[in-house]
């Protein structure tokens, strides 16, 4: 079985060093980008099973990325999960327009995050194409 | 004024003139008839005298000349002509009609001629006679009488058709002169009928029957509006004065609406716009003339405004009393308004005017608002950024074996919780300067001491980066009016990014000299620098240089720089920023040195 390909976009080093660790310990191939320019960069050179991205960056945001990526890749519904806080509440309106992308609450723990990926490649394939939860 | 009384006594005496006139022309006639009776009476007794005595008779002529005096004379008047002897006695006569021949008067014995008037019987005419002797006293005859009647009706009814005509001719002019009175007194008469009406002056006499008492009404009437119209005209001055005063006092209501800085529209209780000041022109992007003229649904394409307008249709501005909607008006991109109904009433209520609409250009207030936002967004922010990092680490330090991300791990967990402290810390001196509560204490430093202090402080920070850390001081440097506490903090702050936005192995150097009765603190790094793009806004709130590369370090939150800034300018300095990117950047504060005051003394 090849290695699920997971990108990870975030403008903090920490958060991408942790996540990175964390799930190249589970076996996934791992993927960093500082912003949304980066990640269409890396998108381009390898497109992952899941794009994990973080909404407030510099440069190009996650609210530019998330519709940016589906319109590109319109064949390749990846899972999209959205790292944002409670307090963002009004960003949500954007990706819940967004088909099969997903919010991830911060703070972030990095053991949900790998129960999360689990579960999602552990489900059937048809499953992918639901929307998002609520 | 009685024109009826006017045209009787024009008739009145109309006729009492043509009778006068008439009675005149026939005495007059009469005394003429008299004297030409006389000397016609007297010539024809003469006459006769002379005449022989023979024609007089008619003896053997039967038609004597008394005869043919008679036949022929057309005197109506001529009574009788008779010849009688000495004794009195008839030789030959003629006789009018009906007239009866009087005895001969005793004188005529006398001889001469003369006359003599009889007085006629009862009812009838008195009659002249005038005799002589005869001159031929043949036949008898002695005497000649003529009598003739005096004058009576005969004598008027020959010039009836005369005066007949006269008095039609008189009393023709009385119409005439009826009617030309009666046009000229015709204003009299409207004056007349006006004078009750002119109501309640003393002096009037409501009962101005003739013109004499018209004429008095009047004068008195005159009088009367001469005082009254002085005092109408001391009272138009008055009222002149009062609108001046009135006018003044409109217009500055006016110039008050108008300087007011909301806009203001008056709807007319049927709910059409009937005023509005020009500061609407701008704030609604329509002008006065469409607004003043056109229905509210023709000018108004905010529909918030227009249904609030549309419900003070119809006297219903008290159903929208105090109501206020907020609305970006269409035609001026980029403003916020709000619209607030107010219904115009006088009296309690009782009476209304319709309805005030002020439009409040709230753009400034929205923007702060709106600015209010996104400082909690952003705070929070930078709040759960190192939150979430933390997080993240501690749950790795708990699971990892690794001794070397343990390390790492709780290094960051520091890193994190010093920069949320940081923040904190600053956030709650921003707050401080903001609100104004902060007022610098400001008394004689020496500056040796506080930058000593400063360096000392940032020491173990720059040694966990490898970075070193320089102090150069002038000696003797003169002494500065600053808030100790205050300035540490700006100072803290620049060598805090000093020593963050450097690189291993470089190095920080914060020095102070005298310049040009200034002292220079300047705080110099051998970093990263800081794009030139970035300079100009380094300074701002909340703003963060871009931060290139992922081994930029990371961590400002945009109050370092700007808290340093303000506290600068609270002391009245200036702070300047040199900066190559790549190579490094010089911060250099410039303060004025202290007035020469006493050691000690505290300057304010």
């Amino acid at each position: 079985m090849t290695q699920h390909h997971i990108l990870l976009v975030d403008d903090e080093p920490h958060v991408l060093r942790i996540l990175r660790l964390s799930l190249e310990r589970e076996g996934y191939s791992v993927a960093t980008a500082n912003d949304g320019n980066e990640a269409l960069a890396k998108m381009a050179v390898r497109l992952p099973d899941v794009l994990i991205s973080d909404i407030q960056m510099d440069g190009m945001d996650g609210r530019t990325l998330c519709p940016l990526a589906r319109a590109t890749y319109p064949d390749h519904p990846f899972l999209i999960l959205v790292m944002t806080s409670m307090t963002a509440i009004e960003e949500r309106g954007w990706a819940r327009a967004l088909a099969n992308t997903e919010f991830l609450e911060k703070p972030l723990s990095p053991r949900q995050l790998v129960a999360r990926l689990a579960r999602h490649f552990s489900a059937p394939p048809a499953k992918m194409e639901h929307v998002n939860v609520a | 004024m009685k024109l009826n009384r006017i045209g009787l006594i024009l008739i009145v005496s109309a006729l009492a003139v043509i009778a006068l006139v008439v009675g005149l022309l026939v005495q007059r006639q009469q005394a003429a008839h008299v004297a030409q009776t006389s000397v016609t009476g007297l010539g024809l007794a003469r006459a006769l005298a002379t005449l022989p005595a023979d024609t007089l008779t008619a003896g053997p002529r039967a038609n004597g000349v008394l005869q043919a005096l008679f036949q022929y004379h057309d005197n109506p008047d001529f009574a009788y002509a008779t010849v009688t002897d000495a004794a009195g006695r008839t030789v030959s006569e003629v006789v009018a009609p009906g007239t009866i021949v009087p005895a001969q008067a005793p004188q005529a014995a006398a001889g001469g001629f003369d006359r003599r008037v009889l007085p006629g019987a009862a009812g009838g005419r008195g009659i002249v006679e005038f005799y002589g002797p005869m001159a031929d006293q043949g036949h008898g005859a002695a005497f000649v009488r003529v009598g003739f009647y005096q004058g009576g009706p005969a004598l008027l009814g020959r010039d009836v058709s005369f005066f007949a005509s006269l008095a039609l001719m008189m009393f023709l002019l009385v119409p005439v002169i009826y009617l030309v009175i009666k046009r000229e007194v015709a204003p009299l008469a409207t004056l007349a009928s006006l004078v009750p009406a002119m109501g309640d002056l003393p002096a009037a006499r409501a009962d101005a029957s003739d013109i004499r008492d018209l004429a008095d009404t009047l004068d008195a009437y005159l009088r009367t509006a001469t005082a009254r119209i002085a005092e109408l005209e001391k009272n138009a001055l008055n009222t002149v004065a009062d609108n001046r005063l009135l006018q003044y006092g409109s217009k500055k209501l006016n110039a008050a609406l108008q300087s007011t800085p909301d806009g203001l529209l008056m709807l007319d209780p049927a709910g059409e716009v009937s005023f509005a000041t020009s500061k609407i022109e701008p704030l609604l992007g329509v002008g006065l003339d469409e607004l003043l003229a056109q229905p509210v649904e023709n000018w108004c394409n905010d529909s918030a405004l227009a249904q609030l307008l549309l419900r003070c249709r119809n006297g219903a501005g008290d159903m929208v009393r105090g109501r206020t909607i907020e609305f970006c008006p269409a035609n001026v991109p980029g403003k916020h308004l709000t619209a607030t109904a107010q219904p115009l009433t006088a009296g309690q209520g009782a009476m209304s005017f319709g309805t005030l609409i002020v439009v409040r250009d709230v753009t400034r207030e929205h923007l702060a608002r709106q600015a209010g936002n996104d400082f909690v967004a952003h705070v929070s922010h930078e709040l759960k950024s190192p939150l979430n990092v933390i997080t993240m680490y501690a749950e790795t330090l708990a699971d990892t074996d690794d001794p070397e991300l343990r390390v790492e791990s709780l290094n960051v967990i520091q890193d994190e919780v010093e920069r949320m402290n940081a923040l904190v810390g600053n956030l709650l001196n921003v707050s401080k300067l903001e609100t104004g509560s902060m007022s610098p204490e400001r008394n004689r430093v020496r500056l040796d001491d506080l930058l000593r202090d400063a360096y000392e402080h940032a020491l173990p920070r720059a040694e966990g980066r490898a970075v070193r850390v320089q102090l150069e001081l002038q000696r003797e440097l003169a002494a500065v009016a600053i808030d100790k506490d205050l300035f540490r903090i700006a100072l803290n702050n620049l060598l805090t990014n000093a020593i963050k936005y450097n690189r291993p192995g470089g190095s920080v150097t914060l020095a102070a000299r005298e310049e040009h009765n200034e002292i220079v603190i300047s705080v110099r790094d051998t970093g990263i620098g800081i794009a030139p793009d970035d300079q100009l806004r380094v300074f701002e709130k909340f703003y963060r240089a871009s931060e290139q590369g992922a081994q930029a370090p990371r961590g400002g939150h945009g109050l370092g720089l700007y808290l340093a800034a303000q506290i600068i300018e609270l002391h009245h300095g200036r702070i300047e920023l040199d900066s190559v990117a790549g190579q490094g950047s010089t911060f250099s504060i410039y303060l004025k040195m202290a007035p020469a005051a006493q050691e000690g003394t505290t300057v304010l």
